[in-house]
């Protein structure tokens, strides 16, 4: 399920009146007396709940006085009523409480591995705080009593302290003795984290939590997520040894400064003491560089104080083929040859070219088209994409001022995620500093004013999905509008025989229109392909927003009209065999195919000598591939149906026309992402030498190498591409494949 | 069906087979873990393959009283020596209270042998020698709550009902003949079905209780094998009242007897159109099946059995929503125990009056003369006229009498009546010194009390220490004679809680552990004064935190007696120690 990071929804809700320890409190429907005791700062201790959790009610510690019950309800689990008069604490209570917290100790090693190291053993806190000490129960009876018991309905050697520790995880420690049985593992495992390996087993007092079938933890199915340690309140589930990874350089943070960071607050001391070295303080000057486009990282940036600069060094514009004819004495005579250069999209516009103002980079911010430079600040995360998802840097960026920061590996970011403060505050960031732009990057919504924004600031929904959650499903009713913030969705279809993939859409970009504008109803499915967050635009307020701005229901049904026709097209191209099949050999995805007929080939590498020389000396073609029947697929473009290269481009900077052919847009980077991400290995990097600006001495210039990403443009400017052209024995075609192979199977 | 899937599993290998749960798991699509949660959890089915002779010997207190340790004994040392393969262990409670001691060999239950014949018959079994199960002999009618006069007349109150469609007249009858859950509650039963019949929703379930495994009860096992055409009616009559069309009859395991009577009587009623597709010429379905439990006292309350039946841990619900709006799968339900179904028919037959008259005047308690610090002087107590109770009562009496057994009687009886007039006195000419009316969780009351009327709000006023009250519960009464240790019998009784709790909530899953450690310590002469502060303190949190009435009665044996008899526990405490 996604979660709703913060809503203010206009319906309004039904609420129920009741009376909390003297204090009159309307809270909505349903809401339990625990968090209404909370919301009111009355805090009700508990050890089986935590908030995040659907409570269970079967520590009792929370157990309040209802007026009128016969005996006390755990408010925990017990909703409000109106006219509900709770009293929270008076001398039963209290005396209960006492007791229930004696009898946990009494089994409880005190203090357990949780309370050694960190003091935070949440049985043993509660215990001093109300004042519990050595329980009076016959502790030392307990063991001989129940093994002399004769009437254990169990064998002895399944009750509960003969089961003991549980050494068989590397990375898990768990001790039976010191688990109070409150479940909140069970529900980190199953609700939290759907791993379902952890239960309850056995009954009453042997009752305990148990791997798949009671096997050792270490050989049950258990994925070591650790979630179940996090939840743990006690010292039965800890971390065995302290970080494994270690960022080098910076000041590693100790538990103890960690928990003195506000975004911290609140994570258990077991994680942090598990992260560890995950986490580094550290500090630039005015003008260091921080990151640089580009390079491939893990880690994350979180400003804890001081401003800085995120800009694109590389130049704006993509690369540009000019037909030259020139007698350069191949074997052939005249070869044809491009020039190559840069070009941005003003001097030279390409069709279908995107036109968006801003770009869009991994941080809580967005970068101008003319002029890709923006100022970072205290409480700024960035670097998020690359922490989670292993992508590229996408922009460089450099201390404006003297700079602290907190650097972070995946476990550290992911950990601050959970976090609700921590999110809360970077969804309040986003809300007040990004959204702006971000919807306005939107061509269609560009022209959205200060003032409608400000309206739908608070009303739009901050939701994120993890890898391979559906965000929306087609067929579907069409409730919302989604705009993603960070992360790549993947949009399929379903067909005969299975699934289509339409498109790849990352940060910036929409959907969700076409089912609002069009009967209502979602016509594809929308996947998280990685940590995905969007910003959802419901229904009545995207109606809202297509009726207050004249034109803009138009624009928007065309460019609904125009996505349709690409999807038609795609159809079209699909294939009438079983799309598995199909799908199953590699070259079926290609909507253009180059192919080698293996009986007429000589090998003489004219096809890929003319590719380079028409390309600046940079080949878009290999002669090594699949071979299928007599053919041989050698590497080029083949303008997949699945155009695994667009996942993940950190700037999103390629994108697939409508045409069905990938387009690389101006503010390419020159990571190489998308280069390593094609299959078949048909992307190239060109390299072009450029003057830019330099980092080191800001306002000078200085010369350095930047690629930029190309793909086979089927030599576009020509009649044939080049390859097909230099053949001497008429080996090479250029064929649609469907067409091609469906052809060949029928003659 | 989670349950009758593992029953299966268990009759095809003799217990559960890991592999098999994890063949379950994936046919079923659930999680390992879960199945393997619910399969351990139930006592019914077992995680290792059994040994070659299991002997199971009863020790709750009905069978304590008569003699079952001394069995046990016995039968430990003839396998002694051979402890592989015999294994000798305690069972909670099997239902044979009046033919106590009972035991089990390889999963059948036996009982009212003799020692001889039992020490015989175990010596065979390790001997290698199969037995054949045990039948019991029915009670001997006319029954008053039966209000047929012959065979063919069965089931008439429903097949007017199908003809008349009058659920709000049914509802009314039973509302005015004050019918109450007869399962110990005692929750007025018109109410219920009002309350499930108003319920919006296509699907609702009727479920009954026969999970009777409270230790001392064992009259539904006699009204399931005498006149299980009244159970059957009861049923159908809550069904088409409801509007709820399918029903389940939740059967303990080792009334291997009642299922089939059960299942024969449901077989009937189809066959004469009284369950089915036209459920009496109603117009309406009811279908109705028994469901096997898998095993445990908590089955028996009420939400823990609707768990049982959807397939998870027996695990009490926290209530509300109570099963009448939420029951069996989220579905409005109704759940009454087998006595207070079977009574219905008689009720519309009979009507509100005629049922009430089968009633008696009552006798009520009296206040009772304090000593100075405040328990009470059992010789000082008196009762007092208590007026009219309509109705019947099925009450089991067992422990100390002549002749113990199961015995229909007016509702207002007296405990003095049933013990010496109806189950022939204390046995062995002894003084009657205590007797338990609702087995372990209505409190150990002195012999002063015995002339006390079986009523629901006269047993619910008699109140011992802690604020706790006795109850009329499910008429299970178990006399105790002279020269009984009480101190010991409140053990016996607080060790069947603690072995029953199903676990789920601290104060009865750590408690009730911690209550037994705490008798027990008295019994070894190690209690002291602090450790009677600790029972008071710990019964509190039990009664006010517990999620059920299970956790919540824990207390009441041990409280009663420290209140009646508390001169018994003084003697045992050690005055030399402080503290613990």
């Amino acid at each position: 399920m996604a979660t709703t990071a913060s809503t203010a929804s206009a319906t309004s809700v039904k609420t129920v009146s009741l009376t909390i320890d003297g204090k009159q409190v309307t809270v909505p429907d349903g809401t339990s007396i625990w968090d209404a005791a909370r919301d009111n700062g009355i805090n009700i201790p508990v050890l089986c709940h935590k908030p995040g959790l659907n409570p269970i009610g079967v520590c009792r510690a929370c157990v309040v006085e209802i007026e009128k019950a016969r005996v006390f309800a755990a408010s925990c689990v017990r909703a409000c009523e109106n006219g509900m008069v709770v009293h929270t604490t008076n001398a039963r209570l209290e005396s209960s409480r006492r007791m229930l917290v004696e009898l946990l100790l009494a089994d409880h090693p005190s203090p357990c591995e949780k309370h050694k190291e960190t003091h935070s053993c949440e049985l043993e806190l509660l215990a001093e705080k109300l004042g519990v000490r050595t329980p009076f129960m016959h502790r030392a009876a307990t063991t001989a009593t129940v093994t002399k018991d004769e009437q254990l309905p169990h064998d002895v050697s399944t009750w509960l302290f003969s089961k003991g520790a549980d050494h068989s995880n590397p990375s898990i420690f768990i001790d039976h003795s010191a688990c109070i049985v409150c479940d909140r593992c069970i529900r980190a495992c199953t609700e939290v984290k759907h791993n379902n390996v952890i239960g309850r087993m056995q009954k009453g007092y042997a009752t305990s939590i148990s791997f798949d079938t009671n096997k050792p933890m270490g050989s049950s199915s258990c994925v070591n997520c650790g979630e179940c340690m996090v939840s743990c309140p006690t010292g039965a589930i800890t971390s065995r040894e302290a970080a494994h990874t270690t960022l080098e350089g910076g000041k590693p943070l100790t538990v103890q400064e960690m928990m003195q960071i506000p975004i911290f607050k609140g994570i258990s001391s077991e994680f942090l003491k598990r992260n560890v070295g995950g986490v580094v303080l550290r500090r630039y000057k005015k003008g260091e560089i921080i990151c640089h486009e580009g390079e491939f990282g893990s880690t994350a940036f979180y400003i804890l104080s001081g401003k800085c600069d995120v800009f694109i060094n590389a130049p704006i514009g993509h690369v540009k083929s000019d037909k030259k004819e020139g007698n350069t004495g191949g074997l052939f005579g005249i070869f044809r040859k491009f020039s190559h250069s840069l070009a941005g999209r003003k001097e030279n516009p390409r069709e279908g070219e995107n036109q968006a103002r801003y770009i869009r980079i991994d941080g809580p911010v967005d970068l101008p088209y003319d002029n890709p430079i923006a100022t970072l600040q205290a409480t700024d995360l960035f670097g998020e994409m690359t922490c989670l998802n292993f992508l590229p840097r996408s922009a460089t960026v450099r201390a404006a001022e003297d700079c602290e920061m907190l650097e972070m590996l995946r476990n550290v970011l992911q950990m601050l995620q959970k976090n609700k403060d921590f999110k809360k505050q970077l969804d309040k960031n986003y809300r007040e500093r990004a959204l702006t732009q971000h919807l306005r990057s939107v061509p269609v919504l560009s022209m959205l004013d200060e003032k409608f924004i400000d309206q739908l600031r608070h009303r739009v929904e901050l939701e994120h999905f993890d890898a391979g959650e559906a965000i929306v499903k087609q067929n579907d009713p069409a409730d919302a509008f989604y705009l993603i913030r960070v992360g790549c969705v993947r949009v399929s279809q379903k067909h005969p025989g299975g699934e289509m993939v339409l498109t790849y859409l990352g940060r910036g970009e929409y959907f969700g229109e076409m089912g609002l504008l069009k009967g209502g109803k979602r016509t594809a499915s929308c996947t998280a392909l990685d940590h995905v967050e969007v910003v959802k635009i419901k229904k009545a307020d995207f109606d809202f927003m297509l009726s207050w701005y004249e034109g803009l229901r138009e624009k928007f049904i065309q460019e609904a009209d125009r996505r349709e026709r690409a999807t038609k097209l795609m159809v079209e191209h699909a294939p009438s065999v079983p799309l598995d099949d199909f799908l199953g050999q590699g070259l079926m995805h290609a909507q253009s195919l180059l192919l080698l007929d293996l009986e007429k080939c000589t090998r003489c590498d004219e096809c890929v000598r003319a590719c380079a020389q028409a390309h600046d000396g940079v080949t878009r073609l290999v002669r090594e591939g699949l071979r299928f029947d007599r053919y041989l697929v050698p590497t080029s473009c083949r303008s997949c149906m699945d155009p695994l290269c667009m996942i993940g481009c950190p700037v999103g900077s390629i994108r697939r026309k409508e045409s069905l052919e990938i387009i690389i847009e101006d503010w390419c980077i020159g990571c190489g992402l998308c280069s390593q991400q094609c299959p078949y290995g048909n992307i190239s990097m060109h390299a072009f030498e450029v003057k830019v600006d330099d980092p080191d001495h800001p306002g000078s210039k200085r010369a350095m190498v930047k690629e930029k990403a190309v793909t086979c443009d089927l030599c576009t400017e020509l009649q044939e591409p080049s390859c097909v052209y230099a053949c001497p024995h008429d080996a090479a075609h250029r064929v649609n494949a469907r067409e091609f192979f469906m052809a060949k199977k029928t003659s | 069906m989670v349950i009758a899937e593992l029953h299966k599993i268990q009759h095809d290998h003799g217990y559960i087979p890991e592999k098999e749960l994890y063949e379950l798991s994936a046919r079923l699509q659930m999680p390992v873990y879960e199945l393997f949660g619910v399969a351990s959890f139930y006592p019914g089915f077992r995680m290792t393959p059994p040994p070659r002779v299991e002997v199971l010997v009863c020790g709750d207190f009905p069978c304590h009283l008569r003699g079952c340790d001394k069995l046990r004994k016995e039968f430990e040392a003839m396998a002694s020596d051979k402890k592989d393969e015999v294994h000798v262990k305690h069972v909670s409670c099997l239902g044979q209270c009046d033919r106590a001691p009972a035991f089990v060999i390889n999963e059948h239950v036996y009982a009212g042998k003799s020692k001889e014949d039992a020490i015989a018959m175990v010596k065979e079994a390790i001997e290698g020698k199969k037995h054949e199960p045990m039948h019991f002999h029915g009670l001997k009618g006319p029954f008053l709550c039966d209000p047929y006069p012959s065979k063919s007349d069965h089931y008439g109150a429903v097949k007017e009902l199908g003809k008349s469609g009058d659920a709000a007249g049914v509802i009314k009858k039973l509302k005015d003949a004050g019918l109450r859950g007869m399962g110990g509650a005692g929750f007025p039963t018109g109410v219920k079905w009002e309350a499930v019949k108003g319920c919006a929703g296509d699907q609702k379930y009727v479920v009954c209780n026969a999970d009777e495994c409270e230790v001392g009860t064992f009259k539904d096992r006699e009204i399931m094998k005498n006149v299980p055409h009244l159970l059957v009616e009861g049923m159908v009559l809550a069904g088409l009242v409801t509007g709820a069309d399918k029903g389940y009859i939740y059967i303990r395991h080792e009334y291997h007897d009642q299922i089939h009577v059960m299942d024969e009587e449901i077989e009937r009623a189809r066959q004469l159109g009284i369950v089915g597709e036209n459920a009496a010429g109603s117009g309406k379905k009811f279908e109705l099946q028994t469901f096997t439990s898998p095993g445990g006292y908590i089955q028996g309350e009420e939400s823990a059995l609707l768990e049982a039946i959807e397939g998870k841990r027996g695990q009490p619900r926290i209530k509300p929503p109570f099963p009448v709006f939420v029951g069996l799968w989220g579905k409005p339900t109704v759940i009454n125990n087998v006595e207070t179904l079977a009574y219905t028919p008689a009720i519309l037959m009979k009507g509100p009056e005629g049922w009430k008259a089968l009633g008696k005047q009552t006798t009520t308690v009296m206040d009772y003369e304090k000593d100075v610090a405040g328990h009470p002087v059992i010789e000082k107590w008196t009762t007092k006229p208590g007026g009219p109770v309509g109705g019947v009562k099925w009450i089991g009496v067992s422990g100390h009498v002549e002749k113990p057994g199961v015995f229909e009687v007016p509702m207002g009886t007296t405990y003095e009546e049933a013990i010496f007039t109806l189950a022939g006195g204390v046995s062995g000419g002894r003084k009657l010194k205590a007797f338990a009316p609702s087995g372990p969780s209505g409190g150990f009351l002195p012999a002063a009390m015995v002339g006390l009327s079986m009523d629901f709000n006269i047993m619910s006023n008699v109140r011992f220490r802690g604020g706790f009250t006795s109850m009329l519960g499910s008429g299970a009464i178990v006399a105790i004679a002279e020269g009984t240790d009480m101190v010991d019998l409140a053990l016996n009784a607080t060790r069947f809680f603690r072995n029953e709790s199903c676990g789920k909530c601290v104060p009865c899953r750590v408690g009730s552990q911690k209550m037994v450690d705490t008798i027990f310590a008295v019994m070894d002469g190690r209690g002291t004064k602090e450790d009677i502060a600790v029972v008071d303190q710990l019964s509190d949190t039990l009664l006010m935190t517990s999620i059920c009435g299970l956790g919540q009665v824990v207390p009441a044996p041990i409280l009663s007696v420290l209140h009646f008899f508390k001169n018994e526990v003084d003697a045992r405490i050690d005055k030399t120690r402080i503290g613990g």
